[in-house]
């Protein structure tokens, strides 16, 4: 409700509001943000969009705002730092409005990266472009609004382009193969679901994606997983009792953590949009001007999906088992954990490598100590939690992974760790001139 | 290594002993049936058809909603065991708006009444027979409101007259730009004294497609099932309500043996498949969809946990199976019937786009998943003939010309309604139908049982009032009976009493009363 009064208020407020573009710059952040805020929705809403999917949206449009920002503005282009985004984008012309061409730039990559979302969805995108366009073009002459948002659909256009050569423009059946050839042995993935596109494993070739700033898939690399064993003692049966022992004895503050960062595909935002929602409360409260937004969201975009290129990578390096599947066949046959298995690999985790990646993100924006309220399931009668510091968050979310029985222990520290080392990429990256 | 192939083949149980399929002729056009559910957003959901006599010849006849069109009632004018035939009549429930439409006889006059819902007023329509129907709103007190209202269900609550109404309403619909999270409360229409009191809001809402009063624990007292779409609620799952008496419904809760559900929920269909005592439920979504059976019951309290059994017995219905199209199907209608006379229920589902889901099917078929003696499903629509492609979203399957073997009837979305008289199978397929009748209050026994035994087994059905998707039937219960040319029959009715087993002639519908004995009702 919180999210969908901020985009009413978009739409219908708009007499009144001043014409000259450099006294717009509110108008500018707002428009930035609001979109976002219906991203967050067609994340939710778009069968196709699982955490990976989803990702790689947020990476696009935070650099298509980013690229638009960066034109008007003189800030620099992220042409020639990002893999294979060579191409400059278009030259600014005389009398373009930012704001203007900000709504342009939102709604032509909107439109494109949520292409496949349904007819509310597609109601939603329709009416937010053309009632914030009919606003905010009410006192601009015809001509230069005409221009503007001209301009900023180029300059989507320009990153739709680079888009479509990373190996995850074309999501089939939802992300699932339509065959798939299991490895043979006790240790390997095998299906936890009785749904029948998840008796494969979603997006099996997704960690060979080209990634935004890190310069391959496995850039970020880690070691094995402790070996396989169902020896008493083991390394790995040691893990499991972890698992099984805690579910059994649960608080009531663990099962809230672990469904308040479930972040389930088509019922939440998914793990990278509950960041980015975190990211726009924060840059809301603090005021952030356009220029300054727009580059946190690329930042964040790009190091959430790189996370979830170099977690895949991994996934399908070791291929290990879940613990629903080993807790039942060696510990407990009866087992149920309080989150629904996800329909792939165990190690590492990819929570928590995306939150690993995230809090290194904001707290290289924020700071060290920079605490704050997460309300991102608020609408979904989840409370608002507290946190001191991003870092703090990051750990909460990986260790509920394994309060919600989907997670060993290595798999949420290591993946933890690797997300700190993806987020190194994105943060090397040069923003100003 | 082992191959896994993400087809529903994978899930498909032993092939052997394949059931009889039946054979299905299209005869809309023939039939003379020309009615079609149109709209946009509005009508994305809803798009049904009440099945009932009201014409007094036995038959059912067929009354269909509109959506931007206006409903309408086709009196049944088919020969007994021939080709089918309708003939559009004014009726009274003529006008747009409409999306969901039920039978039932809620004075309990032996005249069939209709409850219609509407994008706007819900309308309780009295049957003044001969097919023709007057606005009761206002006779009842019964505030129509002014919602989106997509599901329905009834009961009739101890010592009460009416019946307790239940509708589902779904997105708030001035939120057109921004539905998200908008879904609005469902309503309880109670009886108080000759009329309703004011409806009572079922909170929370999660933005219901279709409910079910159901004895889902032969407790004798139902609660109220309710399928919700994800698509539009925040924080919500599947519900079931307790209704006691005299009391304010309330939530099942997880400390009760809740479990957490969401899916895209869009139709419910129940019947006792293993005749264990219990319903199982069929939840239409997208994608997979769910068969729960509950678990069983050990010390203490039955508890409502369900594990589902759709991809084991192969009755999933995910994709579509013929036609080419590999992405996850949409399913609406559902409903439990005997189609080849086997003695086994079988499973009708209507299926169909949304509404450009590039996601999903556009080439969606028709499921008509025939039971195999070991419990399984075997897909058959396309052998049988009612795999229609077009966007269907409610439906019935009724036995429309009276000679034993159920047809079928699927409301498409913005193209014509489609019917299909069942020409049978070449195995031994007898039939009969049970009509049970008790003086008023709830005079057909709404949630009562109907049992019957053969050789072939127990065969158990609820008689319930609502659930489906948008559509609902009012005619004698079928069952199948093979090779059987006679049956066991008791009923067991609302306030529990089982009635006494009867032995009956197949071939037959027959009305059993509470008191006395069977009378045969063939038209």
């Amino acid at each position: 409700m919180r999210h969908f009064l901020a985009i009413l208020c978009l739409v219908i407020a708009g007499a009144g509001w001043p014409v000259q573009a450099q006294d717009r710059g509110a108008d500018g952040a707002e428009v930035l943000t609001t979109w976002h805020r219906l991203v967050l929705e067609l994340v939710r809403h778009t069968p196709t969009y699982s955490p990976p999917v989803a990702s790689r949206a947020f990476g696009y449009v935070g650099v298509t705002a980013w690229e638009l920002v960066a034109g008007l503005s003189g800030g620099r282009s992220l042409s020639g730092q990002l893999n294979g985004l060579d191409m400059p984008p278009p030259a600014a012309q005389l009398d373009i409005d930012p704001v203007l061409a900000m709504h342009g730039a939102m709604a032509a990559s909107v439109q494109y990266f949520f292409g496949n979302t349904g007819p509310t969805g597609q109601r939603a995108m329709q009416a937010m472009t053309d009632k914030t366009a009919a606003r905010l073009a009410a006192e601009l002459p015809p001509e230069v609004a005409a221009r503007s948002l001209a301009h900023g659909a180029a300059v989507a256009a320009h990153i739709i382009e680079w888009s479509q050569g990373d190996g995850g423009a074309l999501v089939e059946n939802m992300g699932f193969p339509m065959e798939y050839l299991p490895k043979s042995g006790p240790e390997f993935w095998v299906p936890t679901s009785t749904i029948v596109q998840q008796q494969a494993p979603l997006l099996p070739a997704w960690g060979k994606n080209r990634p935004f700033a890190m310069p391959m898939g496995n850039a970020c690399p880690l070691p094995p997983p402790p070996a396989y064993s169902e020896e008493a003692g083991s390394a790995f049966r040691t893990e499991a009792q972890e698992v099984y022992d805690t579910s059994r004895s649960l608080t009531d503050e663990q099962k809230l953590i672990a469904r308040f960062w479930s972040d389930d595909p088509m019922l939440s935002p998914t793990p990278p949009g509950h960041w980015v929602s975190i990211l726009l409360d924060e840059m809301e409260r603090a005021d952030w001007p356009v220029d300054r937004r727009a580059r946190a969201l690329a930042r964040l975009g790009k190091a959430g999906a790189d996370a979830f290129i170099g977690c895949w990578h991994t996934k399908f390096e070791y291929d290990l088992v879940r613990p629903v599947t080993y807790i039942r066949r060696v510990i407990d046959p009866g087992w149920q954990p309080i989150l629904i298995t996800p329909p792939f690999p165990e190690y590492p985790s990819g929570h928590s490598t995306q939150s690993g990646a995230a809090a290194g993100i904001l707290t290289a924006l924020f700071g060290e100590n920079h605490s704050f309220d997460d309300a991102t399931h608020e609408a979904d009668g989840l409370p608002v939690r507290h946190f001191t510091s991003f870092a703090a968050a990051a750990e909460e979310a990986a260790i509920s992974r394994l309060y919600g029985g989907i997670h060993f222990r290595a798999a949420i520290d290591r993946g933890l760790a690797q997300g700190a080392c993806i987020a190194t990429h994105a943060n090397r990256l040069e923003t100003l001139e | 290594m082992r191959l896994l192939l993400a087809l529903t083949v994978i899930a498909t149980p032993a092939l052997a002993d394949e059931p009889a399929v039946p054979r299905f002729a299209a005869e809309t056009e023939a039939a003379g049936l020309a009615h079609s559910f149109t709209g946009d957003w509005e009508f994305m959901v809803g798009g049904g058809v009440a099945a009932f006599d009201c014409s007094g010849d036995g038959l059912p006849d067929l009354a269909f909603t509109g959506g931007t069109s206006y409903s309408t009632l086709w009196r049944n004018d088919s020969a007994k065991g021939g080709a089918l035939r309708f003939t559009r009549v004014q009726s009274g429930i003529e006008g747009a708006g409409a999306a969901g439409i039920w039978p039932l006889d809620f004075d309990d006059d032996g005249i069939t009444d209709l409850a219609i819902l509407r994008v706007g007023e819900n309308l309780l329509m009295r049957g003044l027979g001969d097919c023709r129907f007057e606005r009761a709103n206002e006779a009842l007190g019964f505030d129509g409101g002014d919602g989106w209202s997509t599901a329905f269900a009834a009961t009739w609550e101890p010592g009460q007259s009416l019946p307790t109404l239940a509708i589902g309403n779904y997105i708030d619909r001035t939120q057109d730009a921004f539905p998200w999270g908008s879904c609005t409360d469902n309503w309880l229409h109670r009886p108080a004294g000759a009329g309703y009191a004011p409806r009572l809001p079922l909170t929370p809402s999660f933005c219901a497609l279709s409910l079910l009063f159901t004895d889902w624990n032969a407790s004798g007292r139902p609660a109220l099932r309710v399928s919700n779409d994800r698509e539009y609620y925040k924080g919500g799952q599947e519900q079931l309500w307790h209704l006691e008496p005299g009391k304010p419904p309330r939530l099942y809760t997880e400390a009760e043996g809740w479990q957490r559900l969401r899916i895209w929920g869009m139709g419910i269909a129940s019947r006792d498949l293993d005749a264990d005592g219990y319903p199982e439920f069929f939840l239409t979504s997208m994608a997979d969809n769910k068969l729960q059976k509950l678990q069983p019951p050990g010390e203490g309290p039955v508890l409502p946990r369900y594990a589902d059994i759709a991809f084991s017995l192969g009755a999933h219905a995910q994709r579509p199976y013929t036609g080419g199209d590999v992405r996850p199907s949409t399913a609406w209608h559902v409903q439990f019937e005997d189609v080849n006379n086997d003695t086994r229920a079988d499973l009708f589902i209507a299926k169909g786009n949304v509404s450009a889901m590039p996601d999903f099917a556009m080439d969606d078929p028709n499921n008509l998943l025939l039971q195999r003696a070991d419990g399984s499903f075997a897909e058959a629509g396309d052998k049988a003939g009612v795999a229609s492609m077009q966007p269907a979203r409610g439906g019935a399957v009724v036995d429309l010309n009276g000679d034993g073997w159920l047809d079928i009837v699927a409301v498409n979305r913005n193209v014509p309604s489609e019917i299909w008289r069942n020409l049978g199978t070449d195995a031994p397929g007898n039939w009969i139908a049970i009509a049970p009748e008790q003086p008023a209050p709830n005079r057909h026994a709404v949630n009562g049982w109907v049992e019957l035994r053969t050789e072939a087994g127990l065969q158990r059905r609820e008689i319930t009032l609502g659930g489906c998707h948008a559509s609902g039937q009012m005619v004698p219960h079928h069952f199948g009976l093979g090779a059987a040319d006679r049956a066991e029959v008791r009923v067991i009715w609302p306030d529990g009493h089982a009635g006494d087993w009867q032995t009956l002639d197949a071939g037959r519908i027959w009305t059993l009363p509470k008191q006395g004995v069977a009378a045969a009702a063939t038209p």
